[in-house]
């Protein structure tokens, strides 16, 4: 009972920044999907299922924040690898100034209850 | 044993397609050529390729309802096995346009029913209340035809024509009765199920 309050509470906090996660692993460089995938699941509590990125990429692709280019790899086929856009990069910068200031705001509040 | 994997991979897929079912096709084609290539990748990058080792890549990937569903969710598609089949209303329907014992069996089952308004349950009702009509109207046919055979200013073409509607009128309005709940039927599987249960649900 308490593990699935748990669990949907992650699932809460994980909807509206798990993409910006993405956006942030290929701010500096390209990533293919699964280096993508696996490095975020090293992140405790991010992805519980792995697959569950693909309809994120895809998304973000569709709304103009990440492409895919295809590069060959030292082993095996070639790869679809991510990168961030102009328009990625705004997005990312966007959401890591609010994200400072709702972050500080929410610790004040859960540390001191609200008194100054 | 590299076939045991490769069927346990081709299954994996498999589902994964079934479950993406709902979603636009190149969205899904984007997705599973994403996962299939996850895969690839993740298999070059195993030690020694084992059957316990694929299916741990594909544990690890997760379910496929789950990787539907959050598909569904990023690109706005509603759950796609919409809702269960509302029997209760099918056999109603049925029920409805059985003459007499059927149709009251129907309407009991029309107004035991949450997915229909109140204005949609008493429409169902008095269009079918026509088969007392119907029946009122037999009745008093037969008699008439019983004693007024041949005589009077009707003639046989009149009556016919006057037994036609009497008659067809009340043996077509609860079908057309029933064919417009059956349209409310549908227009309320389309909706997001609670939206429309609550809004007209104030019962006998």
């Amino acid at each position: 009972m308490v593990s699935a309050k748990r669990e949907s509470l992650i699932t809460q906090m994980r909807r509206g920044t798990l993409e910006y996660c993405v956006l942030a692993l290929l701010r500096d460089q390209p990533r293919y999907g699964f280096d993508l995938v696996r490095t975020l699941a090293q992140s405790d509590g991010l992805v519980t299922s792995e697959g569950t990125i693909y309809p994120l990429l895809s998304r973000l692709r569709r709304d103009g924040l990440v492409t895919t280019t295809w590069n060959e790899s030292p082993s095996g086929p070639p790869r679809r690898y991510y990168e961030l856009t102009g328009a990625g990069h705004q997005a990312l910068e966007l959401f890591t100034s609010e994200w400072d200031r709702f972050t500080s705001a929410v610790d004040r509040l859960l540390t001191q209850g609200g008194s100054p | 044993m590299t076939t045991k994997i490769d069927t346990l991979v081709d299954r994996y897929l498999t589902d994964l397609e079934a479950e993406l079912a709902g979603l636009p096709a190149n969205r899904r084609r984007e997705i599973l050529d994403e996962v299939g290539e996850h895969i690839v990748a993740a298999r070059a990058a195993l030690d020694a390729e084992s059957e316990a080792a694929i299916r741990n890549v594909l544990e690890r990937l997760g379910d496929p309802a789950d990787i539907a569903a959050e598909a569904r969710d990023r690109f706005g598609v509603p759950a796609e096995p919409a809702k269960p089949t509302p029997w209760l209303e099918v056999i109603a329907l049925v029920l409805l346009v059985i003459p007499f014992l059927g149709w009251v069996l129907g309407v009991v089952l029309v107004w035991l029913s949450r997915l229909w308004t109140t204005r949609d349950k008493l429409i169902g009702t008095l269009g079918g209340l026509s088969w007392l009509v119907a029946g009122l109207g037999t009745l008093s046919m037969s008699a008439r035809g019983s004693t007024a055979v041949g005589s009077g200013p009707l003639g046989p073409t009149e009556t016919s024509l006057l037994e036609v509607v009497v008659f067809v009128v009340p043996f077509l309005l609860p079908i057309a009765a029933a064919i417009y709940l059956g349209f409310r039927l549908r227009a309320h599987a389309g909706t997001v199920p609670g939206s429309q249960e609550r809004s007209g649900h104030g019962g006998p």
